[in-house]
Order: structure tokens, then C-alpha cells, then sequence
């Protein structure tokens, strides 16, 4: 609706120092930390296997540059590939549950029953039935990771107004018309929401996955360092998975912004 | 030919002539199921002659907004029936012979403003090209004063702005009556005004049949030829009023004498309605 005004009590800054600002104290807090994390390990001379200094981190991150990149290369694409479904897959159950009532009335209870179950704890069976490869990653991601999409995208098809219903069945316009024309456009904003949730969810599903049973890919690494005591490394990876997560998240955002500039939330702009 | 006298308003009969564009014959309209039946409305006869503007007004709950919906097709009557120019309104809605305007502009925030204009438009009618879509939208547009702002979309729009879009969208269907719904309802004193002001003009230009729900008096006599006060429990017609003042009216029509005397007389009309009433 109407534009929410913005108070700013701040002076006001040129671009590059609001930007700065903004940034600066979350910067610092992070550097801050490193410098007492290096100097906690050193003063008290924990072991690098217990709690690896950050210098310690950065040494393995650099040894093992080629395997770590190669690891993230696999897993960066399970998550992309499994994101991708559970996003068509949620769209289409959402679809399904709003057009065909029946099948909705039969289906919406399942889904949210089957929210309940403990997916993690499915990641054993998919390796049973799918094997080791990339199968049961997507699998398992799209367990995952589909609920919020359907979900986001439901509430967003079911919260148009009422009277612009009227209006449209004013027109005679049919249900595949208001589906289409006014419920699917409408719940673009609150689909968006749901996929950025999915986004995250799809990196623990595929570091689970992994850990669950993978040749190759971060998990695995996590893995097989951390039975090595090699716990420089199993940071090392953990920092990947961390830069992968992000970058997901910030892709899913930017998608954001393309599909629906016109959101409320973009108003101000 | 028929003339009818409707109930007596203010001591003076008022005479509805022959032709009629929306004729409404006993309606009454119950919601809920057993225990919560609820009497929405009863026994409503009301005649809209073509080309007029008829406005209805009353307490919150009196159904004004339900009347509405059953003239737009919207909600079946219980009993009674209602026609527009001989049809039914889901007849008439389907031959594009109604235009509906609700208090929320309800405009599509995806769609630009030239665009949200032919919307209704191009589902009413598949056949229509994409730019012979946006033409109309475009000249309905114009029409309410809204040509510069065509590729503007609802969010870089005002309130007043929005509800004139949602005017422009009722209008590309080119209907035969205009059922609005407190269409200013949502908007500030100063922009309801002007917004009344252009409504009339659009009125005089279009000689389109308007019947505007308002809970506005002064909105009500401003705008209207006839009043038709709604009592309420049940929601009833227990008075209507004509408004005598001559087209065309702009802002100045509220300073006159007559248009103070009125404002009181539909004024003790609503004090008297809001009596709940069995027996009228």
C-alpha cells in the first residue's frame, strides 16, 4: 500500500561513505575476533587439532587450494541442480493444490504431515535406493528444501483480495484465467521469500547428503578430514560452505529484485 | 409504461418514469445457514432510470454494499428479482453491461496504469489485439484525467490517482451502468471532493448510469439526482429523496441554500432510519 517513510537520524552521507558506514562495524567485530581467536590459540596454547588458529586455517586453505575448489566445484553444483528442482517441484505441487480442489483438499494435509518427518534423517534410505552419486543429493535437497516454496507460493496465491476477484468474475473471466492472470503474478513477492529459504536449505541438504555417503564435494571433505584429525582442513571447508551458502542466498536475492521489482518491499527505490 | 410512486420522501411523491435501465422487484436476501440465518435485506424495489445517478446511503450494516452486489450479479437474491435493460445481472455482467468500482482500487501492482485500465477489458474480450487493448486503456485514461500517467505503475501513484485508474477500468468496458462501492471511501476530504467533481464530469460525458454506495451526505446531494436512504435490521429502503439542484453542479453547489436544506432533511432521514423496524 502506501510507502512507509524511512527516518533517517543519521547526517547524511555521499554514496561511498553511507556504504562504508554501513559496512565498517560488522568488518571490524569479524576482525576483531579473528585477532583474539589467533591470540586465544597461541596464549594458551590449545591444539591445532581441538581449535585451529586462523592462521593455521588459511595455511591449509592454500596447501590444499586445488582438492578444496575441486570439492566446492561438486557441491556448489548439487545445490544449484537440487535448488532447482525443489523450486519447479514446490511451484508445481503449489499450482496443483490451488487448480484442482479436490486433489488440494488430498494433498495439503500429506505435505504438511510429511513436514514433520525428520528429513536428515531420510539421507541413509537415499543412499540405499539411489547409490552414491548425484542422485541422492537431489534427492534429499528437494525433501528440503520444496516445502517453503510451496508453502510461500500458496499463501501468496490465496491472499488475493476478494473484490478483485469479484471483478474478474465480473468479466466472466474462468478460474484457469484468475490462476494465471491475477493468483500467480500475485504471489510472485511471497514466492521469492519462500526461494530465498530454499536457497540455504538446499546447502545443508547437500552437505548432508554428502556426509551421508559422497566420493567427492565438501561434505565428504569435512568427513574424511575430520577422521584424519586434520581439523585445520575441516575449518578450511567449513569456510567454503559458508562463502557457497552466502553467495546462494545473494543470488537468490538478486533474482528477487529481477522477477519482482514491483514488490511493496521495493517501493521505496 | 408504467410509473411508480416510490415511498413518500419528504412529504413529496417521487415518480419514476418508464424507461428504466435496473429495476429491482422485492429482493431480499438471507446469508448463513439455520441458526445464523440472517435477513441481509428485504423487500427492496428500486428503479434506476437510464442516464441517472442514484446514490445509495445508510448506517454500516444496512446492506447498501449487498444491493450492490446482487444489481452487479455478485450475490443472488433470495427472493425478488432484478433486471438491468430486461437481463439478468450475470446476463448483463457477461454482455460487458456493468462496470464495477470497489473502495480499494484493487489495481495490479505488475501492471502499469494503461495496462491495469484494459485489463478487465481484454479478458471480457479475447479477441481484442494488445494495442488495440492499450489504445482503449489510453483513452480511458484520458477521460479521467490520467493521460500523462499511462506508463506509471500503481506504487508511483497517489490514492486519488489509483482510484482513477480503477474508474478508467470500469469505463473500457464501455458498460451501461457504473456500480460503485464508497469508491472515495479511502481518501482524504480534499481529494474525495475532486474526485466527486471529475466523476460528474465523466457522468455528463459519458451519460453512463451510475449507483454510487456512499456514506457521505454531502457526497450523496453533490453528485446524485435521487438518494435512496437504507435503514437498517433489516437492511430496507425507508426513504428516497430527489435532489433538485440543476446539472451541471461543481464544488460551489455545497454554499447554496438548497443544498443545506438538504443535507438536513436526508440528514433526519438517516436519524430515523437507523431505527431498527419490522412493520414500514
Amino acid at each position: 500500500m502506501s510507502k512507509q517513510p524511512v527516518i533517517d537520524i543519521s547526517p547524511p552521507a555521499s554514496g561511498w561513505t553511507a556504504a562504508t558506514s554501513s559496512w565498517l562495524p560488522a568488518v571490524i567485530l569479524l576482525l576483531v575476533t579473528v585477532v583474539l581467536w589467533e591470540a586465544a590459540v597461541r596464549i594458551f596454547s590449545i591444539s591445532s587439532f581441538i581449535v585451529p588458529a586462523p592462521s593455521e586455517i588459511a595455511k591449509s586453505l592454500v596447501a590444499q587450494w586445488d582438492v578444496l575448489v575441486q570439492a566446492a566445484v561438486v557441491t556448489a553444483g548439487e545445490i544449484l541442480f537440487g535448488f532447482l528442482v525443489s523450486v519447479i517441484v514446490g511451484i508445481a505441487l503449489a499450482l496443483v493444490i490451488v487448480r484442482f480442489d479436490w486433489l488440494g483438499r488430498a494433498l495439503y494435509p500429506l505435505v504438511v504431515l510429511f513436514q514433520n518427518v525428520p528429513k536428515v534423517a531420510l539421507a541413509p534410505i537415499f543412499i540405499l535406493w539411489f547409490g552414491y552419486g548425484l542422485a541422492p543429493k537431489i534427492g534429499l535437497i528437494l525433501v528440503i528444501a520444496f516445502f517453503p516454496v510451496t508453502l510461500s507460493m500458496l499463501a501468496g496465491m490465496q491472499s488475493v483480495d476478494r473484490s478483485l476477484l469479484s471483478l474478474m468474475n465480473s468479466v466472466g473471466a474462468s478460474p484457469t484465467q484468475i490462476l494465471f492472470r491475477i493468483r500467480v503474478p500475485h504471489s510472485l513477492p511471497s514466492l521469492m521469500s519462500g526461494t530465498k529459504i530454499a536457497a540455504t536449505l538446499s546447502v545443508i541438504g547437500a552437505i548432508v547428503g554428502e556426509f551421508a555417503g559422497a566420493s567427492d564435494g565438501l561434505g565428504y571433505v569435512i568427513q574424511f578430514a575430520s577422521t584424519q584429525l586434520d581439523t585445520p582442513l575441516v575449518f578450511a571447508a567449513l569456510l567454503l560452505v559458508s562463502v557457497l551458502g552466502i553467495a546462494f542466498y545473494y543470488a537468490a536475492e538478486i533474482l528477487e529484485r529481477v522477477v519482482v521489482p514491483w514488490a511493496p518491499k521495493f517501493s521505496q527505490a | 409504461m408504467q410509473v411508480e410512486t416510490i415511498r413518500p420522501a419528504g412529504g413529496r411523491p417521487t415518480h419514476i418514469r418508464h424507461d428504466d435501465l435496473i429495476s429491482a422487484k422485492g429482493v431480499s436476501v438471507v446469508m448463513g445457514a439455520d441458526q445464523n440465518r440472517q435477513l441481509i435485506l428485504r423487500d427492496i424495489d428500486l428503479s434506476v432510470p437510464k442516464g441517472s445517478f442514484v446514490s445509495l446511503i445508510g448506517p454500516s450494516g444496512c446492506g447498501k454494499s449487498t444491493l450492490l452486489k446482487v444489481l452487479a450479479g455478485l450475490v443472488s437474491p433470495s427472493s425478488g428479482s432484478v433486471s438491468i435493460a430486461g437481463l439478468s445481472p450475470g446476463e448483463a455482467a457477461r454482455k460487458r453491461m456493468i462496470g464495477l468500482v470497489f473502495q480499494d482500487a484493487n489495481l495490479l501492482p505488475w501492471k502499469n496504469a494503461v495496462d491495469n485500465a484494459s485489463m478487465l477489458l481484454g479478458i471480457a474480450d479475447k479477441s481484442m489485439s494488445r494495442s488495440a487493448l492499450r489504445a482503449r486503456g489510453q483513452e480511458m485514461l484520458e477521460l479521467v484525467g490520467l493521460g500523462d500517467a499511462a506508463h506509471k505503475r500503481p506504487n508511483e501513484l497517489s490514492g486519488g490517482m489509483r482510484q482513477r485508474v480503477a474508474i478508467a477500468r470500469a469505463l473500457a468496458l464501455d458498460p451501461a451502468v457504473l456500480l460503485m462501492d464508497e469508491p472515495f471511501g479511502a481518501l482524504d476530504a480534499i481529494t474525495r471532493d475532486s474526485m466527486g467533481q471529475s466523476l460528474l464530469e465523466i457522468w455528463q460525458r459519458t451519460g453512463k448510469t451510475i449507483v454510487l454506495v456512499t456514506h457521505s451526505i454531502d457526497e450523496a446531494i453533490h453528485l446524485s439526482r435521487q438518494v435512496h436512504v437504507l435503514g437498517i435490521n433489516p437492511g430496507r429502503i425507508t426513504q428516497s429523496l430527489d435532489i433538485p439542484l440543476p446539472y451541471p453542479r461543481d464544488t460551489s453547489v455545497t454554499e447554496v441554500p438548497e443544498f443545506v436544506r438538504l443535507v438536513l432533511q436526508l440528514r433526519t432521514m438517516l436519524r430515523s432510519s437507523h431505527q431498527p423496524g419490522g412493520a414500514s
